[in-house]
């Protein structure tokens, strides 16, 4: 990810898009995962994990350190049908994002 | 972000008429792109039954060849080209026509500022639209520019100011700084 030049203040919630109700922490044997890339910057992509899925700021930028430093992380998990949505949401972000089985 | 002001519900800030009719220019660009798989062009009409019809039977139209596509539209599925293909099947047409109405709401606001004679104005509601368009603009420059990793970031930030990628990178530059902007003023 990219790292911004000029300092910012968090990245408040604005939520026009956000997914319906977080899921319960069950496995049902999908996840969708977030994949590092040079060009988004940490500010919007904590602000997307923010904005969609309802997240914590705290979670949000947990997860976001997490894809930075790691490569990618986990960002949701549930039926195969729902992580089809979680992906096309983050894709439409512009974030680059993966389905697979858990 | 000293150019971004915020009042209630709406982020204020004061662009060049040059900065106007570049974001302008590469806002076009990019509908230009999109609209090549839109199903309204492929029908060539407006219409809603028309496009209803033409988003049942909706096949992927843009060329995922095309690398800025490619990033645009990444795989849904790494290791399965048959799942990632019908992903791209169910999802791409609404995709694009979404990425155009997002376009469409920053080339509004782009043009209401008159040239720049007047400042731009992207409600609190919009952000996300805006915030979307932009990250699609930095995508596509990325890979023309050809960033895959931050070592390439920062190689093209050492570039002379007389290589041709350095005006381009600028661009890129820029519109982070436009998008840090947007985020910062959220967060207040």
């Amino acid at each position: 990810m990219s790292s911004p030049a000029t300092p910012q203040g968090p990245a408040g919630g604005t939520a026009t898009t956000t997914r319906a109700a977080e899921r319960t922490e069950v496995d049902l044997g999908w996840v969708t995962l977030v994949w590092d890339d040079p060009v988004n910057l940490m500010s919007y992509v904590t602000h997307v994990f923010e904005t969609y899925f309802g997240y914590s700021e705290a979670r949000a930028g947990t997860l976001m350190l997490q894809v930075h430093n790691d490569g990618r992380a986990v960002v949701s998990s549930g039926t195969r049908e729902q992580m089809e949505t979680d992906v096309d949401a983050m894709h439409s972000y512009g974030l680059w994002a993966t389905l697979e089985k858990s | 972000m000293r150019d971004f002001t915020r009042r209630g519900d709406l982020i204020r800030l004061r662009l060049g008429e040059y900065e106007v009719s570049l974001l302008e220019s590469l806002v076009l660009q990019l509908s230009g792109l999109l609209e090549d798989g839109s199903p309204a062009s492929v029908d060539g009409s407006g219409d809603p039954f028309d496009r209803w019809q033409a988003e049942l039977g909706a096949q992927p139209t843009l060329d995922s060849s095309d690398p800025v596509i490619g990033r645009l539209f990444p795989d849904a599925y790494a290791d399965d080209p048959a799942a990632a293909a019908e992903f791209r099947r169910f999802t791409q047409s609404r995709q694009v026509m979404e990425r155009l109405e997002q376009a469409g709401t920053v080339l509004d606001a782009l043009a209401a500022t008159d040239e720049g004679r007047h400042r731009l104005e992207v409600p609190l509601a919009q952000v996300n639209d805006w915030l979307r368009v932009l990250t699609a603009l930095r995508l596509s420059l990325a890979v023309r520019l050809g960033i895959e990793s931050p070592e390439d970031a920062d190689s093209l930030d050492a570039l002379g100011e007389d290589d041709p990628r350095s005006f381009v990178y600028r661009v890129y530059e820029w519109l982070a700084y436009l998008s840090e902007g947007l985020l910062t003023q959220l967060g207040r």
